[in-house]
């Protein structure tokens, strides 16, 4: 028994103990409410981010059709197949199946699933029978993810306009690129949450978030006329074994461009092969000087492939550009249709001696006769007339100093001397489309508008965009600037230019009962005395009232060179085919078949 | 006459139902926290989700025998085995280094059959009744320096034997606790309880200060990394301070009012071996603030308990019993709470009646059956 006097100190000392262990409790008890609500959601935050594991869903890009509604770029479905190490149950014959339906090595499939990792990918871009065919073996641990892959149905059709996308449905080049935002779409997502071996569970469920569907894109591209344009362009590369031919074909009313080719074109389903051309071209063609390209000079190559020429690059165009001196000579009042000239084959000009093509000259003249003969000289005396600063006012009005806004990627800006270094001599080369460079794009965007009346129009390829249902979205709309040549110079420049086809430099052009118009033109590239030509040929139809306007271009030719041989035919043959399938001629109609008289 | 006597005296006896219900509360409750957070990895590792659960089960079910058999053997009966206690604890503990069982870095089992043991808990309950029968033995002569020394370097061997051996820093922690308290409670002296806690106090600033100055943690030996993740467990995310985040993590994402019974995330996986001493964390998951408090409580009211029964236990002997269990109990939780809140650094205590751990449940409630039987001796009338 306790004595009383020792008990009241044991017991003192007893609840000492216990109100001290309550304190502590209390204490720890703030500790809890400080941790649980006052740093809950930074906690709370942090674990979420432990815990959830983000997959993202792909869009389905929206597709790319042409005038005729043909799809000319669609999604396929392939499927990723990966395997998770934790959930394989059965290792040899996951091996063994992957190996079998997808054609590896089994070294390399067992190294993949032996990986000690959260998910190791086997194969991606598989085709959808063989992954659907993968899935009804339901193994344990192997995943098989649908996915959309970009195909491309006409495969090299248009490859340079049209451009591909990327492993992250992202466009690389061309209106992919442009279009990106209308056509990739929103990624979705799928929440899941994982415990700490990255197993799902179950019971927590999955949020998902839908992707939304990326829209389609209209284009005025017509694939026919596209097809044809290109089985052209190779026929004339082969034939004068060029190295390169473009040809643009456009609605010069409103700038919808119809057929954009750059031969050689390129697979769009393979865009990371190069091309037989481009190998040999950079000299590379034995298999060994293949596999041992470096990486750079791999993609050099490859941006050298997918370069468009119509707009990434930029020529001295020559006496096709003779349609811009002369309407800008006719706008400012020094020349007239029937201003007399006389050419005696050259023209000096400041201590310059400058010759026309025709050795002997070409004699007394009008100004008409003289675009249909493409006089140097007279072309000269016009632009000499203007004056630099005049000529300079013009190139800037009729939009030559700024891009073209077509809706391409990279397009070349003009290069052009400053006007304060513009001397008589630098002012005569211009006049006939030398010593400076411009796109093939703007030159025919700027001859399209000296015809159609005067109205600058933006070059474009997209028209509209749609749901994947068709329902419009949104039109597509471009700038127009009215009036940077009058409709009576338009009018004089549509006969003069029809004159030259019809009985001018451009007749391999005519085409009996379509009345034609046009210029040809043959550069010589740079440097000067490289043997190396240009030659090319504007062309619009009908003259009166222009509905399409050409431009074919081939670049260093073997053989003939001259625009007019063989430039202006390629125009011909295109016209002779695209116009009746256009409506803009009929051969019933337009006397081709002599209707008999009454 | 004598008859009718004996039968009111013993109905004045007095049988302590509150503790009773207390200790059956949490023995409950733990096993239904046992079973939340242990089912998903125990499904994992052993394709059982009741694993741990069923262990559990058959401690506490052993443990309650064993408390309703030492509730019914008068205290008094053990007095005599104090020095057989403490020599079992020692070569308990001697036996570990040839025979103990490696489990997570450390020897600190035995292993007989399908059971395993844990010499450590063993020795706690001896260290009571060994010190409790040393103090009354000694009676004024614990009021001394010499005897008041002589009393604390006694249990000083075995804990440092726990300590070292079983390298279980807690237990020796616990251990020494314990007899601090018993001590404290016996001797009518304040000044050097008052000093032991300064310069106790001071030693641990120091230690603290000295393992923060250090030019590198790479000189550091495991507990200086411990205190280093303790004082910023982000840091040390990859290693020492993981289970500390993940225990915060836990906590937090409890709020108020919890996730809901069985809601608990961090148990997938993220706090390793959750059932053991992290097992308040998912509490506080899943119960939210307004359980850990319940819990909390409990557990005050079972300190209550003691202090009552201690304060009216019919000699010194059976204070000294009782406020030896009082201090088991109440060291224990409050360093299970202070280590899973990142109160104090991360060392194994677990938390007394829910942590999984069958030697531990089986001796606490060994424990309480001897508290029990000390609350039956109080005479009603007396009081």
């Amino acid at each position: 028994m306790l004595e009383s006097g020792n008990r009241t100190f044991h017991r003192k000392k007893i609840t000492i103990i216990f109100f001290l262990c309550a304190f502590v409790l209390l204490l720890l008890f703030f500790r809890l409410v400080y941790l649980m609500i006052a740093k809950a959601d930074y906690y709370a935050a942090k674990a979420v981010e432990l815990h959830e594991r983000e997959r993202s869903i792909k869009a389905a890009r929206g597709r790319i059709l042409d005038c005729n509604g043909n799809v000319i770029a669609d999604n396929k479905t392939v499927c990723t197949i990966s395997v998770i190490h934790s959930q394989i149950e059965d290792k040899e014959e996951v091996i063994a199946v992957l190996c079998r339906e997808l054609g590896l090595s089994e070294e390399y499939v067992r190294a993949r699933v032996e990986k000690f990792s959260a998910i190791e990918r086997i194969k991606s871009n598989v085709d959808k029978e063989t992954g659907d065919r993968i899935r009804e073996y339901d193994l344990a641990g192997v995943k098989v993810d649908e996915d959309y892959k970009r195909y491309y149905p006409y495969g090299s059709l248009a490859s340079k306009v049209l451009g591909f996308t990327g492993s992250d449905n992202q466009g690389i080049i061309g209106l992919e690129v442009i279009y990106d935002k209308y056509l990739e779409g929103e990624k979705g997502t799928i929440l899941t949450v994982t415990d700490a071996r990255g197993i799902e569970v179950e019971a927590a469920g999955e949020s998902r978030i839908e992707p939304v569907n990326g829209n389609d894109l209209h284009l005025s591209m017509d694939m026919n006329i596209q097809s044809y344009a290109t089985q052209l362009a190779y026929q004339a590369m082969e034939t004068k074994q060029a190295e390169s031919v473009s040809i643009i074909v456009m609605n010069p009313q409103n700038g919808e461009i119809l057929a954009m080719v750059n031969v050689p074109e390129f697979d769009l389903n393979n865009p990371y092969e190069l091309s037989d051309q481009i190998l040999m071209g950079a000299g590379v063609s034995s298999g060994d000087a293949r596999d041992n390209l470096s990486a750079e000079d791999k993609q050099d190559l490859l941006n050298a492939m997918w370069r468009n020429g119509c707009i990434n690059d930029t020529y001295e165009p020559g006496s096709t550009f003779k349609i811009i001196t002369a309407a800008a000579g006719l706008e400012s009042g020094v020349v007239t249709p029937n201003s007399n000239f006389s050419c005696p084959g050259f023209i000096v000009v400041e201590d310059r001696r400058i010759r026309c093509h025709k050795v002997g000259g070409h004699g007394a003249e009008d100004f008409v006769h003289a675009t249909m003969n493409s006089c140097n000289p007279v072309f000269i005396t016009v632009g000499l007339r203007m004056g630099a600063e005049t000529f300079y006012n013009y190139f800037e009005q009729f939009g030559l100093l700024k891009k073209t806004g077509v809706d391409l990627p990279g397009e070349a800006g003009t290069i052009m001397h400053k006007l304060e270094n513009i001397g008589e001599v630098e002012l005569a080369t211009i006049s006939f489309g030398q010593s400076f460079q411009i796109t093939p794009i703007q030159l025919l965007t700027t001859a399209a508008s000296i015809v159609n009346g005067g109205r600058r129009i933006t070059p474009h390829f997209g028209v509209k965009i749609t749901d994947a249902d068709g329902n419009l979205i949104e039109t597509l709309e471009y700038p127009v600037t009215e009036g940077i040549v009058s409709e009576e110079t338009s009018a004089t420049m549509r006969e003069i230019l029809e004159l030259v086809v019809a009985e001018g430099g451009g007749k391999n052009a005519y085409i009996e009962g379509v009345r034609i118009g046009g210029k040809t033109a043959t550069s010589q590239t740079l440097p000067r005395g490289s043997g190396k030509y240009i030659a090319s040929f504007v062309g619009f139809a009908p003259a009166d009232n222009p509905q399409v306007i050409a431009i074919a271009i081939i670049n260093h030719p073997q053989g003939q060179y001259y625009g007019g041989m063989i430039a202006a035919p390629i125009v011909r043959q295109l016209f002779e085919n695209i116009l009746p399938y256009l409506e803009i001629m009929d051969y019933n109609e337009n006397g081709v078949l002599e209707t008999p008289e009454n | 006459m004598a008859n009718r006597r004996k039968k009111q005296r013993q109905s004045e006896y007095f049988f302590d139902y509150s503790l009773l219900f207390i200790v059956l509360f949490l023995l409950g409750f733990g096993l239904v926290m046992l079973y939340s957070t242990s089912s998903y990895e125990a499904a994992q590792d052993y394709g059982s989700s009741t694993f741990f659960l069923e262990k559990q089960l058959k401690a506490t079910i052993l443990g309650l025998a064993a408390m309703m058999v030492v509730a019914n053997i008068p205290y008094h009966f053990w007095e005599k085995f104090y020095g057989l206690g403490y020599v079992a604890s020692v070569v308990l503990l001697l036996l570990i280094i040839p025979f103990g069982h490696e489990s997570g870095g450390a020897k600190r089992w035995f292993r007989i059959g399908g059971l395993s043991i844990q010499p450590s808990e063993i020795a706690k309950l001896c260290m009571i009744l060994f010190l409790a029968v040393m103090i009354c033995k000694m009676g004024k002569g614990i009021r001394s320096w010499k005897g008041f020394i002589a009393v604390i370097l006694m249990p000083l061997p075995v804990v440092l034997m726990v300590w070292k051996i079983t390298s279980n820093l807690s237990s020796a922690i616990i251990i020494m606790g314990i007899a601090v308290l018993m001590v404290f409670v016996a001797s009518p002296d304040y000044k050097k309880f008052i000093l032991m806690g300064v310069i106790g106090a001071a030693g641990v600033a120091l230690v603290v200060f000295l393992i923060v100055n250090a030019a590198s943690a790479d000189g550091l030996n495991y507990r200086g990394e411990r205190v280093l993740a303790w004082l910023d467990p982000e840091a040390y995310v990859s290693d020492t301070g993981y289970q500390t985040l993940q225990a915060l993590y836990a906590i937090g994402s409890g709020g108020i009012w919890g996730k809901g019974l069985g809601q608990s995330m961090q148990k997938l996986g993220f706090i390793p071996e959750a059932q053991n001493d992290m097992i308040f964390s998912i509490i506080c998951e899943e119960l939210g603030l307004f359980g850990a408090v319940a819990i909390i409580l409990m557990f005050v009211m079972l300190i209550w308990r003691l202090m009552v029964i201690a304060n009216n236990a019919p000699d010194l002997f059976g204070a000294l019993l009782v406020v030896g269990v009082m201090g088991h109990m109440a060291i224990q939780v409050i360093l299970n709470i202070a280590v899973v809140t990142n109160t104090i650094p991360n060392t194994g205590i677990s938390l007394p009646f829910i942590s999984y751990g069958g030697t531990a449940v089986l001796f606490q409630l060994a424990e309480i059956g001897l508290v029990l039987n000390v609350a039956k001796r109080i005479q009603l009338k007396e009081v």
